[in-house]
């Protein structure tokens, strides 16, 4: 089993990192209610950790007991029907789904699904709860048409049902929903924590870590635990016993994106730009989200561009990212950006070296 | 034109030495490609000029004298065969070198003459005399005013006339056997030269045919034929790009010369140049040859053209000159200004500077009498036409000039051949054969009853059907689109008075009567059945039923059809002989139009016929249309009117997503109107963008102008980049939101804009790129993408229902595939075979991953550039890891999670239950989704697991069986230990009975993967 399974906490007392937020919850869940929740922070924090725990401090074990259906919904929408597929997982007390995974019709999916499913009761009587618990993940995500059903459903149905929202961003929430749940920010744990974690993870493992190598994976990790964890234990399949200047191995993916960063700086010509996306195409078929490629782009590129620059450079990314999201061919705005920063850095190189 | 105005001074000056005898073998030998005869009359020449230039208004009234003259003339002469004036023609062919060669050695003694005492001024001299080109011979005219009338209707006649004749002998020069090869040299580079052009057109249309469609705006053969097929790389933009006026010149001062042009000019793309001295009446090919008059270049780049040139001692003409010609020309409308004209070499200078303004009153005789001896000879076929012609005007000239003769029709005349053989053999093949014994297979396998000729609109298919059936004297039946072709009725008994298909029956079936009736002299009939790709709704059965007619069949069967490839069609190609029509090159029906319109006294140089030729793609009836049209409103058409005309014409037409592309990219794409540019980019909304966005990279923007460094360029792009995503976010709104009054500012921002900034020159980036558009890339990646999210999407719901992790699928893909690929495939490299595949093993069985997760992890790390990940693993390896896995399967907890209906459940929920988990403890029951042969040793696996399991399980299993899936449970523990096989046993009854009695079974049986 992958570490980052094996040593997930269970329960809210074991965790390791946001113990204060672990503990607010339970207080909070053994006072028998619980508001709407909107649980947000950067991938990597641990949100759906303490959902689970949450979870399993609410119904106790049987929360444990998920099944993944694949179904697919018929929704009558006005003129036509529309057919919904979506994966869930649930237990007798809890539905966990992904209603964005619907695409531009996760409006119905919020509006029929959702609302048939907060409707029911569970008919578990040796339930402690009167509500069985809905979690929707990357609601983020969702179009704006789709919050604002959500938000009506969350008050209509607050008797039997409890929405617990997890998302990265709470800004792409709207307010309406926001102000309607109890807002849990779950920040990325800081380095130390991560290295705490990895450290508490080698003793278990009974692995010899050398010093300093811990906090070298949790500087890498961009402050994801997840990514900590994995990249620990890619390390591990990789060479052990650890030395103190191990190389810690980048993802794939941004290993590819780094690459990308430096042909742009290489050379700015519409020969190099056509060669950028193909490789941006090749990103995208991976299954890469854009955005994160934008992102991430845009790191490897203020690594190593004049100061001067990095601001223009960030506006236009921001400029682009929205428009990315606002649109729906993603190449074309990543193309774009590219294309914007090439324009930029090439007179900037003119003019600085003429 | 213009030469044949050249050869009557050249004439006139052989008679002067040569005598009368001569003049009419005379006329074909000064072909352009001649060095020209300089006068040695320096010192007059200048002041002729001028004479002429002052003429060449008034002379126009004498072309229109000219044609009443014509008609007088033709009266004249109207008598005279076709036949005998290709013999003449032959004769003066043949017996024109020496002429033509002493002239030669004249000219030689002239040129130094002439060279040396105006050594500053020779340039000078030879500019405005090309110029007056148009008018010089009528100017002669004028002298004689009395005669002129006659006489210059003779040399309009004539002047035109032999343009069509010499080209078309050309063609058929090959074919006269040279009696004096001495003086050949000047025929031969006609066959040549036809070579050259035909090579130029073929290229072109090749270009059509390749996706491209017609060129954009003015774009030539040459140039673009050029760089369509060939990777010049990187041509160089002009200099001066656009800084330069273009002068605007007399519609024909560059009639009749032949340019080619090299490298990078100084000002103008090639395109542009092009364009304007097809404008001004001149011709642009591809490849210098004896033809060509001047190599248009700025610098000698010393490539293959201008070595060629060279060696043909060509003048080369530089672009300023180039202008200068045009100008002068303008201006020498109201006063023979001289003006200077840089030509490289004065020497070999083209033969239209030779007019001899000196004794023209003396030749003046001479050209009468010459007119006579050729009138005889040029007049004849044009005469026979005119008397039809002003029989029966009102006749579309379609229906008029249809061919009367196989040999009128354009082009494909090895195919009409192969139907005329076809056609004489078709009785002896089958009706002999036939009647020694009926039903007698043809013993050629080869030959077909029918045959089917197949060609886009308007290219002689129908006609030549006719012409050749009409030849051989069959009398021809036509069934058309017009006539109801359903399947005939089954009692053909019923006769004639049914449907057409009947009469069809009746006909093909009913040759022994025709024999019985006229038995010396059977009257041949023949079927055509015409536009059979049109057969369709109304006509059911038609192509079966024809199928039916050919085989039973005893006459012969044309039949023609647009598009050969049809879905329709291809039953009926198996009966047929196929006969593919190809469009006739544009000199082809360049020389028929320009035959026609000399019928019709219309005047249009040959350029604009070709340009007219190009237009239509080859379809002479729409150009004929096209012509009859123009000529009720003009009796001139210049190459611009035809231009003009058919651009505006071409809108109605369906075009490409390809051809719209390149239009607005084109080089003339900033000059099109926005509404022309709106329903460019509206003629296929969702395919234009995409095009544009794969392709606006490519293009060097013509509107940068002079860009150094790139800069501008790159700007430009990521304009042109963001109007792109502009458009998509538009196109969201138009799409989510319905918003369908946007689609125009969709279409400016998505197309309009990025090609109004980017339009220019194509290029290609990529080693070995073909230089056309590319198909949008995005639709392919698009749907890999799709696919890979789908892939991923059922990995991701694998390890959901393992029951392990609880992750999301971004995270999966960002974060984990990093690591589960490297805990899959690590092993497999490192340790021995047997442990490393066990491990595996071990660890798909722990995430459910199954096999094609494992390919689809593999698939989608991948990176061009990078190692794959399965790089390094033998192949031995791998195989035992299929092995191993497979061989698990049969026990495997895992459940693979994809959509599997339950037909046992009557409710049939709306929902596809993919996989069910519930986990008990350290049980686990989980769906199976193998194959039906494992289902006895399951469900024994299942009875050995009930033994050890405790009551909760049972509870658990029946629950599941009661929503009729099949269940296997199995400690957890113990999950890749028993993979080993149980031998069946009798064991099974207890519980096969219970999901048996449940409908278990046969839900088993029809829950086969789904894959």
């Amino acid at each position: 089993m992958l570490w980052v399974d094996k040593y997930r906490p269970k329960t809210l007392d074991k965790v390791l990192v946001h113990q204060d937020i672990a503990q607010n919850l339970k207080k909070l869940v053994t006072e028998q209610d619980c508001p709407h929740l909107l649980f947000y922070g950067p991938s990597g924090s641990g949100k759906k950790t303490l959902i689970m725990a949450l979870l399993r401090q609410m119904f106790g074990p049987s929360a444990d007991k998920v099944k993944v259906e694949n179904k697919n919904w018929k929704v009558d929408a006005g003129t036509r029907t529309i057919d919904v597929e979506l994966t869930t997982l649930s237990s007798t007390h809890h539905v966990e789904l992904n209603p964005s995974d619907a695409g531009f019709q996760d409006r119905y999916v919020v509006q029929e699904i959702i609302k048939e499913m907060a409707k029911n009761r569970p008919i578990d009587t040796k339930g402690k709860k009167g509500f069985k618990v809905l979690v929707l993940n990357e609601v983020d995500k969702l179009s704006r048409e789709a919050q604002h059903s959500l938000r009506r459903t969350m008050e209509k149905y607050s008797a039997s049902c409890r929405l617990i929202l997890c998302c990265n961003s709470s800004s792409k929430v709207t307010e309406a929903v926001r102000s309607r749940c109890l807002n849990m920010r779950i920040n990325a744990p800081r380095e130390e924590e991560i290295a705490n974690v990895l450290e508490f993870i080698s003793k278990k493992e009974g692995l010899q870590l050398p010093s300093g190598f811990a906090d070298r994976i949790a500087q890498q990790s961009n402050r994801s635990l997840r990514r900590a964890i994995l990249s620990f234990e890619t390390c591990r399949v990789q060479q052990y016993p650890f030395t103190v200047n191990q190389a810690i191995p980048p993802m794939d993916w941004e290993e590819y994106v780094s690459e990308i960063a430096s042909s742009i700086f290489k050379e700015q010509s519409p020969k190099r730009l056509f060669e950028v996306r193909g490789k941006l195409y090749e990103l995208l078929i991976n299954c890469i989200p854009p955005e994160i490629i934008l992102k991430r782009l845009l790191y490897e590129l203020l690594k190593k561009l004049d100061s001067e620059l990095k601001h223009e450079i960030s506006h236009w990314a921001a400029y682009y990212e929205h428009r990315l999201r606002l649109g729906q061919k993603a190449i074309f705005h990543l193309e774009a950006f590219v294309a914007k920063f090439m324009s930029i850095y090439k007179g900037f190189l003119i003019e600085t070296f003429g | 034109m213009q030469s044949q105005d050249i050869r009557k001074w050249f004439m006139k000056q052989q008679d002067k030495g040569t005598g009368n005898g001569n003049s009419s073998k005379q006329t074909k030998s000064s072909t352009p490609e001649k060095p020209s005869a300089l006068t040695p009359q320096s010192g007059k020449l200048v002041q002729g000029m001028q004479e002429c230039s002052g003429r060449r208004k008034t002379s126009k009234y004498f072309a229109k004298d000219g044609k009443n003259a014509k008609d007088e003339m033709e009266v004249e002469e109207s008598s005279t065969e076709k036949k005998g004036q290709r013999g003449s023609m032959e004769l003066t062919k043949v017996k024109s070198p020496p002429g033509k060669k002493i002239h030669k050695l004249e000219n030689d003694d002239e040129d130094e003459d002439f060279v040396i005492p105006t050594s500053g001024k020779g340039s000078v001299d030879t500019t405005p005399n090309k110029k007056l080109k148009s008018g010089s011979g009528k100017g002669v005219a004028q002298k004689l005013v009395n005669e002129s009338d006659e006489d210059d209707g003779g040399k309009v006649q004539s002047k035109s006339k032999s343009a069509g004749r010499g080209r078309g002998r050309g063609a058929k020069g090959s074919s006269i056997t040279p009696t004096t090869t001495k003086g050949m040299d000047v025929d031969e580079s006609d066959p040549e030269d036809m070579d050259d052009n035909d090579a130029n057109s073929i290229k072109s249309g090749g270009r059509g045919r390749g996706g491209r469609g017609a060129p954009a705006g003015g774009r030539g053969r040459g140039g673009g034929g050029r760089g369509g097929f060939m990777n010049f790389g990187e041509r160089k933009d002009p200099p001066h790009k656009g800084e330069k006026e273009v002068p605007e010149g007399a519609p024909d001062c560059l009639d009749g010369l032949t340019f080619v042009i090299s490298g990078t000019l100084d000002s103008l793309e090639r395109e542009e140049a092009e364009d304007l001295i097809k404008r001004h009446g001149g011709r642009v090919t591809g490849s210098v040859s004896k033809k060509t008059n001047y190599l248009l270049c700025d610098e000698d780049i010393g490539g293959r053209k201008s070595a060629k040139a060279k060696e043909l001692g060509t003048a080369f003409l530089t672009e300023d000159g180039l202008f200068d010609m045009i100008r002068t020309s303008n201006k020498s409308k109201t006063s023979a200004q001289i003006s200077k004209m840089p030509v490289d070499k004065v020497a070999p200078s083209p033969p239209k500077k030779s007019p001899q303004k000196s004794g023209k009153t003396e030749h003046a005789a001479n050209l009468v009498a010459r007119i006579d001896v050729k009138g005889l000879t040029s007049r004849a076929s044009s005469s026979k036409r005119k008397d039809q012609s002003t029989a029966q005007t009102w006749l579309p000239w379609t229906e008029k000039y249809r061919p009367k003769v196989p040999n009128d029709i354009v082009g494909n005349q090895s195919l009409v051949k192969q139907l005329h053989d076809w056609l004489v053999n078709w009785n002896e093949q089958f009706l002999n054969t036939g009647k020694k014994g009926k039903g007698k297979k043809q013993n050629d396998s080869g030959a077909k009853k029918a045959v089917l000729l197949s060609g886009t609109p308007g290219i002689g298919k129908t006609t030549s059907a006719k012409l050749v059936s009409q030849m051989l004297g069959f009398q021809t039946i036509e069934v058309n689109a017009s006539d109801s072709r359903g399947k005939a009725d089954a009692k053909i008994e019923k006769g004639i008075g049914g449907s057409t298909s009947n009469s069809i029956k009746e006909l093909v079936s009913n040759e022994a009567l025709n024999l019985k009736m006229d038995c010396s002299q059977p009257p041949k009939t023949v079927l055509i059945m015409d536009e059979v790709d049109g057969m369709s709704a109304g006509d059911r059965g038609g192509v079966a039923d024809l199928i039916a007619s050919i085989k039973i069949s005893k006459i012969p069967i044309i039949c023609i059809c647009n598009d050969r490839y049809s879905q329709k069609l291809k039953s009926l190609v198996n009966y047929c002989l196929l006969l593919s029509f190809r469009k006739p090159t544009k000199q082809q029906m360049a020389k028929r139009l320009s035959q026609i319109a000399k019928a019709e006294g219309l005047q249009v140089n040959e350029i604009a016929l070709e340009e007219l030729a190009e237009r239509v793609n080859g379809d002479i009836r729409m150009a004929l249309n096209q012509l009859q049209y123009m000529s009720l409103s003009m009796s001139v058409i210049k190459f611009d009117d035809i231009k003009q005309r058919l651009q505006s014409n071409s809108k109605d037409e369906d075009i490409s997503p390809f051809t719209a592309v390149d239009k607005l990219f084109g080089f003339n794409g900033g000059k099109l109107r926005m509404d022309e540019r709106i329903d460019l980019s509206m003629s296929d909304p969702d395919l234009v963008p995409l095009l544009i966005q794969e392709n606006y990279i490519n293009y060097r923007p013509s509107s940068a102008g002079k860009d150094d460094n790139g800069m501008k360029r790159m700007n430009l792009l990521a304009r042109a980049a963001e109007s792109i995503g502009d458009g998509d976010i538009i196109n969201v709104q138009i799409r989510r939101y319905r918003q369908w009054q946007l689609s125009q500012i969709g279409c400016l921002a998505s197309s309009i804009i990025p090609a109004a900034i980017l339009h220019g020159q194509r290029e290609t980036l990529e080693q070995g790129e073909r230089n056309f558009n590319r198909f949008g890339g995005w639709l392919g990646k698009n749907s890999t993408m799709g696919k890979n999210y789908r892939l991923l999407e059922d990995l991701h719901v694998h390890l959901l229902a393992s029951r392990e992790s609880n992750l999301g699928r971004a995270p999966l893909r960002l974060d984990y595939l990093t690591l589960l690929l490297k805990r899959l495939t690590d092993p497999l490299r490192v340790l021995p075979k047997d442990e490393a595949v066990e491990r595996v093993v071990e660890f798909m069985d722990l995430y459910s991953i199954s096999m094609e997760d494992f390919d689809t992890m593999v698939e989608m790390s991948k990176f061009k550039g990078h190692p794959n990940a399965l790089d390094g693993i033998q192949p031995v390896v791998k195989s035992a890891l299929t092995r191993a896995y497979n061989k698990g399967s049969s026990s495997r907890v895992i459940r693979s999670a994809d959509l599997i209906t339950l037909p046992g459940i009557k409710k049939a929920p709306k929902k596809r239950v993919a996989a069910m988990l519930e986990p008990v403890e350290e049980t686990l029951a989980e769906e199976n989704a193998e194959n039906e042969e494992e289902i006895s040793s399951d469900t024994e696996d299942q009875e050995e697991e009930l033994i050890d399991s405790d009551k909760k399980l049972q509870a658990d299993l029946e629950s599941l069986n009661s929503k009729g899936i099949q269940v296997q449970m199995e400690l957890k523990g113990s999950g890749s230990s028993s993979s080993a096989k149980k031998p069946p046993s009798g064991r099974g009854k207890g519980s096969a009975a219970t999901s048996d009695g449940k409908g278990g079974r046969g839900s088993r049986a029809a829950s086969k993967r789904k894959r």
